[in-house]
């Protein structure tokens, strides 16, 4: 169980957390690797359809951030 | 071109070059401690010792500063090789055997500890410092001595004037054996200097070349030439060497430009007020005692302490920290600056409310202040939120000295409470609440356009052109025309554009040119073809992340017809040879795995228009900001992270349609609902800049409450100004004015509004593009103080109307008495009317004019004059009008008995009651907006809980909905005096301008889309929309009758609705959940 | 609560004889102990067949959505509830309806009564306070109190909110009762011991969608089970899509349920799928105050978009 490493799915606001993400990118703080990120052009695009897809389809965790 | 083998393998290189570059281009690695790109090799360490065989014979050679030959075989890991390595590592380690980065060569070359005898030396003479120094231009270092007693030193081992203390040896130095503290101890004589950032306020360094921050636009490094040494020695260039497309030019030198312009706006700012000189604060010598900006910096994730809030001495978490207010501002003794800075009082709130809610422990915040100064629209209930809520302590009284405690970082703090106690505290820090001043620059700028300023050295404007200077032609906006908050600001720079845009009016679009336009292909019923491009960026990915390797993946996946990588895929070249790739191999989807969509995706977009792909054809992958630099540690993980990314976008690519971007005509008239001083103002503008302007009032004549006021408090008669105002909208013959008119229906949205008015008892219909709301609010009719039961007790308007009608009996006053926040700042307004503090101060002066011998008194909560304002207040009280303040809980009382008023209040100096008998009574009542739901339903714009609409946007879009074409100003915004009202009639014109003037509005491709069969009805949509996109479809319509249908002009592209849809029957063009639910599959697949 | 009987037939009689509604939707008498079955009657003279007792449970705003006639139904609190909701939800117009109130005292629990008692029921005869069930070899009074409905005995809202006359006096409504005793029981417990229960109770589901089907709220032309682009939710019995479709389907009564308790009444496994959307029901009482069905005027929290909301939540 020690090396397992979970998959996190985000879905970030374009006009936040997506630029927010970008930033910590220019800012060049490192953070793990375990994130993919999906844009989405609100959160209130978010819906629990989504969260459960993702969680269906494997992922371990679901990061909402708008 | 030379070829040779290196390793076996046939290579290429130039002439001239070493083996080391060689081998470098083909990912050969060479160990090597001595060799620096931008320096001659030297062949110092001797660690890149390869094997050359030259046909013949085999030898040793060191490869940084063996040039190649045409037919030489190189061999960089023989066993000899590596043996011979071995030793040198083994060598050095013995001379330095702290030095990690030795230990660490010799565990990788399997050597426990060195055969030979070793020294205590932390130097191995690779002469990179030496080298680099020569390079920089300057000697200051070189190698001394022979054989064993080989060192690096100074002329005559001495600290010496040379060394420019620029540390670019330190920065090169493998082993750490110079350090800027050896620099500053044993090499030079100068004092070397922190380069402080100006972004973060001088609390930490940067370089010569540097991004002033991180958002700064364009994004682009600049050079600092006070600070670059290649400017001091003409030497160094070192940077050069490592710009990838040799974008650094140091003989770029300043160019004057000159512009033919036919206006000029003025928006040079403010500089923050410099504490250094008050010697009571102990600012200057007190790490713990910063200004408001410095902590504004504290506070910021990207500031020097990453957003964790510690103070400078010792980087404790501080447990109490004291705000003192008007430092700098409000004050003729320790400085010139007698206005009130308008901000201080409201940013200072907000670090302590931050500052409580970001630590996660018991935070004692206190701000010592003199007048709570929070006059802004939702200001008061932020403060009474930070007291009642959070919990921040405000203190009236103004902090005499600052005495710092011997032997501890903290701080002592004497001051007198409200009750005349004395108190002593203890904090840890104290933040400078520092006032806005204008800097000697601008003053002198000022001086140089011949504009006159005021004694505070902010621009001369008047109310009736609050954003004209005194010179034609020149406008100002935000602090230079007096100190104020960002709404206040952006009001005025959209107004400036207004009086320029007036200005202007013949010459717009006359220097414009038009794009050429490529017809666009039709991909619809293809295949998808995707093309991907992906991007090293320099070695902003390729650094990290295997590109090639991400390129070669991506090749399998399914769809992709051609995949490449770029060096850098946004330079112009590579643009257009990405446009003619696209043609050649007719894609029909691209997608640049790159950098950000936030910055590039205009670009590419722009790109795929000139190869004529509908642009929404495009997809990005953020490899960069979201990969090859957050995981810098982790290549493996950095390309795996890639593949995924890209295999994300490949898989919403397949699924992308073209979209279209509807155009719709703007219809080129305005409405103006209300006609005060700013609907005047603003359809004015509107009308000046060649807009048909429809301006409606209910009442029946134009004027709104600028009829009930004397005078403007700079002196301006409002009566006068104002019959010439309504004069010239009258006759001004682009504007139509509907008196005596109610809106009765309004249909329609951005660009094409019908609005049906009613007035006469007939209906009259009104095409137009925009509207503007100024449909202002009212004086407060009190129901406290006996107001109405006596002739002698007014409202301030009232008092006004005597002053206008010259009304004598105001003369024979013997005492009159002003009470303030007569229905403001209480629990069913609780927000400050803005204007009343001014406005019963001026009456007061006014009547003491009349009479000196008057006894004027004003009794208040707080006084509010805020920016050159202030003027005033501090003129009253010299002039003898006494100010009593009261508090919410125990207000003045006013009885009448036997034909005497008299008033009965708290005396906050004598702290006993105190009983005035009053000629005259006035209340300066609220200022109540008219809550006018009917029409805020029209036009679909929102309301407060106090009646006032909802702007777009708090700061930036004060003048403006975020429902589109519809405009605001005046009153119905927020209570304010005439020259700011004024200012965003203007500001609304201008913003309602940006949209006429394009005459066309094309919709976003990004926007919701209803498929009427699967809707439901229930209307979910059409209640959730902030931008009231959804509505039904008409219920005697032939197709879908009471199904929802979404206006794409309207419609934002959020997404809102198509979460909230149970009935799945919306979709997101560009954002569709098959798109999004097929990243997320592909997301979840495994590579 | 058969006294309700006579007023409910009067009316029926009279508001179709007058030709004020075209049908009135209420209940007759089922074929089976305790399954009383909705029914449409058009003619004035079918009116007798209308009957109410303690087992009319099933929610009769499931049938007035999208109908175009005038209608009289006949509503307790909840159906009131949900009829309320429809017409904010325009699924059908207040003046297309006569709504017959019944105040209501709660209905029983048919599973909870044939577990009292063996053997074949027979008859079941609800009186004020008991319930009297015979078979072919035995009789005996149950107290209403035992095999009452979990939703009804915590009900606050008995009285119908909207009518346009009422069957009967308003009832007292139930002030003491803990409303959210069975949610909060699942929030206090561990992650782990709320995946077990949720797996086992779940673990039943023969995705038969009686529960949908069942629960006046779920109206769509087309359900989110079948979509195929993209096909959210499976249609097999893998746990997965068992899950997605429970979820779901509590996440879109979010805010709209009115606890009435018809899914849980459908449900041929006994699946107590209401845990979910009484988790919902109390979220959107604690952070918005919000009860669905009460106001004509209001859409519900999550249908609306203030900037104002203070999204305490997030914080």
């Amino acid at each position: 169980m020690s090396d397992w490493e979970p998959k996190i799915v985000s879905f970030l606001c374009n006009w936040c957390s997506y630029g927010a993400a970008d930033l910590a990118g220019v800012g060049r703080m490192q953070y793990p690797a375990n994130i993919r990120v999906v844009r989405i052009p609100c959160t209130g695009r978010m819906s629990p359809k989504f969260a459960l897809a993702a969680l269906r389809e494997g992922a371990d965790g679901v990061w909402v951030s708008g | 071109m030379v070829t040779f083998k290196l390793n076996g393998k046939t290579v290429q290189g130039e002439e001239g070059q070493y083996i080391l570059q060689v081998a470098e281009k083909y990912g050969v690695d060479i160990p090597t401690l001595c060799h620096h790109k931008a320096l001659e090799p030297a062949g110092m360490c001797r660690l890149c010792t390869v094997e050359l065989f030259d046909g013949r014979r085999s030898r040793f050679v060191t490869s940084c500063n063996y040039p190649i030959w045409e037919g030489m075989e190189i061999n960089t890991d023989t066993e000899e090789v590596i043996k011979g390595r071995k030793l040198i590592v083994e060598m050095l380690l013995a001379r330095c055997p702290d030095v990690t980065l030795l230990q660490d060569l010799a565990k990788e070359y399997g050597i426990d500890s060195p055969r030979f005898k070793t020294e205590d030396n932390d130097c191995i003479l690779c002469g990179l410092c030496t080298r680099m120094c020569e390079k920089i231009g300057n000697n200051a270092i070189s190698l001394t001595g022979r054989g064993v007693e080989m060192k690096v030193d100074t002329p005559f081992q001495a600290q010496t004037d040379f060394c420019m203390a620029c540390g670019a040896c330190a920065s090169v130095c493998p082993t750490g054996h110079i350090t800027l503290e050896k620099i500053k101890a044993e090499i030079t004589t100068q004092k070397p200097q922190l380069i402080k950032s100006e972004y973060d306020m001088g609390l930490c360094g940067r370089k010569p070349i540097y991004v002033p921050y991180a958002q700064a636009v364009p994004n682009t490094p600049a050079i600092d030439r006070d600070v670059c040494i290649h400017f001091k020695t003409d030497g160094c260039k070192v940077c050069t060497e490592f710009c990838g497309v040799n974008a650094i030019d140091h003989s770029m030198k300043d160019e004057i430009i000159e512009v033919n312009v036919g206006s000029i706006i003025l928006a040079p700012g403010f500089e923050p007020f410099d504490p250094s000189g008050l010697d009571n604060y102990s600012y200057a010598d007190h790490p713990n005692v910063i200004t408001a900006m410095e902590y504004e910096r504290i506070l910021s994730a990207s500031g020097p302490t990453e957003g964790h809030l510690v103070r400078a001495s010792d980087h404790k978490e501080p447990e109490k920290i004291a705000w003192f207010q008007c430092v700098g501002s409000r004050d003729m003794n320790k400085c010139d600056n007698s206005y009130c800075s308008s901000v201080c009082c409201m940013y200072a709130i907000k670090e302590a409310v931050i500052s409580k809610e970001h630590a996660d422990y018991d935070l004692d915040c206190a701000v010592f202040y003199m007048d709570m100064r929070t006059h802004g629209k939702d200001f008061e209930r932020f403060y009474n939120s930070a007291k009642d809520e959070h919990g921040v302590r405000f203190l009236r009284s103004r902090v005499h000295t600052v005495n710092p405690i011997k032997d501890s970082d903290d701080l002592e703090v004497r001051y007198v409470a409200e009750d005349g106690e004395i108190i002593t505290e203890v904090f840890d820090m104290i933040v400078l609440s520092v006032g806005l001043q204008t800097s000697p620059e601008t003053i002198q700028l000022a001086d140089k356009l011949g504009i006159e300023l005021t004694e505070g050295n902010f621009t001369k404007t008047s109310t009736f052109e609050p954003v004209a200077t005194s010179k034609e032609g020149i406008f100002v906006c935000g602090a230079f025309q007096g100190p104020r908050d960002i709404p206040q600001a952006v009001v005025d720079s959209s107004a400036a554009a207004a009086a320029a845009g007036m200005m202007l009016k013949e010459a717009r679009n006359t220097a414009t040119t038009e794009k050429e336009v490529v017809p666009e292909i039709n991909v619809t019923g293809e295949r998808p073809r995707i093309g991907v491009f992906v991007c090293r960026c320099g070695i902003n990915i390729a650094g990290v992340v295997d590109v090639p390797a991400v390129r070669d993946y991506v090749s399998t996946l399914p769809f992709v017809e051609y995949v490449d990588d770029n060096l850098y895929s946004c330079s112009q070249d590579t643009q257009e040879a990405m446009a003619g790739i696209i043609k050649k191999e007719k894609l029909n989807r691209v997608i640049v795995a790159a950098c950000t969509p936030k910055t590039h995706e205009p670009l590419f977009q722009d790109t795929l228009l000139d190869a004529g792909l509908n642009k929404y054809l495009f997809e990005m992958a953020n490899i960069r900001n979201h990969d090859s630099w957050v995981h810098k540690d982790d290549p493996d993980a950095a390309t795996n992270k890639a593949k995924d990314l890209v295999r994300m976008a490949v898989a919403k690519a397949a699924l992308i349609q073209p979209l279209e971007e509807a155009e719709l005509q703007v219809n080129q008239t305005a409405l103006v609902i209300g006609g005060g001083i700013s609907g005047m103002i603003a359809a004015k503008n509107l009308a000046g800049q060649g807009y048909e302007t429809h301006l409606v009032e209910r009442e029946a004549e134009l004027g709104g409450q600028a009829k009930n006021i004397y005078k403007t408090s700079s002196g301006e008669d409002v009566q006068k100004n104002l019959s010439g105002l309504i004069d010239e909208t009258v006759k001004n013959d682009k504007i139509k004015v509907h008196l005596d008119a109610n809106l009765k229906d309004v249909e329609g949205f951005v660009g094409n509004f019908k609005t049906t008015l009613a007035s006469d008892g007939s209906d009259e219909t009104i095409e137009h593009g925009i509207a503007v709301m100024a449909t202002g609010a009212a004086g407060l009719k009190p129901d406290e103080y006996s107001y109405g039961k006596d002739a002698r007790i007014l409202t301030s308007l009232e008092l006004d109307r005597k002053f206008i009608e010259k009304d004598a009996s105001l003369k024979d006053v013997g005492s009159a008495v002003f009470i303030q926040c007569v229905g403001s700042r209480d629990t069913d307004r609780p927000y400050c009317s803005r204007v009343c503090c001014t406005h019963s101060i001026d009456n007061a002066l006014e009547l003491k004019k009349l009479n000196p011998d008057m006894n004027v008194y004003i009794l208040y909560r707080d006084i509010r004059t805020y920016g050159e304002k202030e003027y005033l207040y501090k003129k009253a009280r010299e002039a003898g009008v006494i100010f009593i303040r009261y508090s919410l809980d125990n207000k003045p009382v006013v009885t009448i008995e036997d034909g005497r008023m008299m008033i009965t209040a708290q005396d906050h100096v004598l702290g006993m009651p105190v009983k005035i008998e009053a000629d005259l009574i006035t209340l300066a009542s609220a200022i109540v907006p008219y809550k006018d739901e009917k029409l805020a339903q029209f036009f679909k714009v929102p309301l407060n809980e106090d009646g006032l609409f909802v702007e777009k946007h708090a700061k930036l879009g004060p003048s403006e909905f975020s429902t589109d074409g519809v405009f605001l100003c005046g009153l119905a915004h927020y209570p304010k005096p005439i020259d700011e009202a004024i200012a965003q009639g203007q500001a609304a014109a201008s913003r309602a301008i940006t949209l006429l003037a394009r005459e066309t509005i094309h919709t976003s491709g990004t926007v919701a889309k209803t498929n009427p069969a699967d809707c439901s009805a229930c209307g979910v949509c059409v209640s959730v929309c902030p931008y009231s996109a959804p509505s039904f479809i008409d219920a005697d319509a032939r197709m879908f009758p009471g199904k929802a249908q979404i206006n794409s002009v309207l419609c934002k592209g959020c997404g809102l609705c198509v979460a909230s849809c149970r009935s799945g029957a919306i979709a997101l063009q560009g954002f569709d959940n098959e798109q999004i639910f097929s990243q997320i599959s592909a997301l979840c697949e495994a590579v | 609560m058969l006294e309700y009987n006579d007023k409910i037939r009067a009316a029926a009689k009279r508001l179709l004889k007058e030709g004020v509604v075209d049908m009135v939707i209420g209940f007759k008498k089922g074929t089976m102990p305790m399954m009383n079955e909705p029914c449409l009657i058009k003619r004035p003279e079918d009116a007798d067949t209308l009957v109410w007792d303690a087992n009319c449970g099933i929610n009769l705003a499931n049938y007035i959505v999208g109908r175009k006639e005038k209608i009289g139904i006949v509503a307790k609190g909840c159906d009131s509830r949900n009829i309320v909701t429809h017409i904010t939800e325009n699924k059908i117009e207040r003046d297309q309806l006569y709504i017959i109130g019944i105040p209501c005292r709660g209905m029983i629990d048919k599973t909870a009564v044939t577990n009292l008692c063996e053997g074949e029921i027979t008859s079941v005869v609800c009186e004020s306070d008991t319930v009297k069930v015979a078979g072919n070899d035995f009789e005996k009074k149950i107290p209403v109190s035992d095999v009452m409905q979990a939703n009804c005995s915590v009900c606050i809202h008995r009285n119908p909110v909207i009518y346009d006359e009422l069957a009967g006096e308003e009832v007292v409504e139930q002030t003491d009762v803990d409303r959210y005793a069975d949610v909060e029981k699942i929030d206090s417990m561990s992650t782990e011991e709320k995946w077990n229960y949720f797996e086992d109770m779940f673990s039943a589901c023969i995705r038969c969608y009686a529960c949908k089907n069942a629960c006046p709220l779920c109206y769509c032309p087309t359900c989110f089970v079948d979509e195929a682009k993209p096909q959210w939710v499976g249609k097999s019995q893998d746990k997965i899509d068992i899950r997605t479709f429970h979820f779901l389907r509590a996440y879109h009564c979010a805010g709209r349920c009115t606890d009435c308790g018809a899914c849980e009444r459908a449900c041929p496994v006994g699946i107590k799928m209401k845990t979910l959307t009484k988790k919902m029901e109390k979220d959107c009482f604690d952070m918005y105050g919000w009860e669905a069905g009460l106001s004509l005027d209001q859409r519900p929290p999550l249908d609306t978009f203030k900037p104002d909301d203070p999204e305490a939540f997030i914080k």
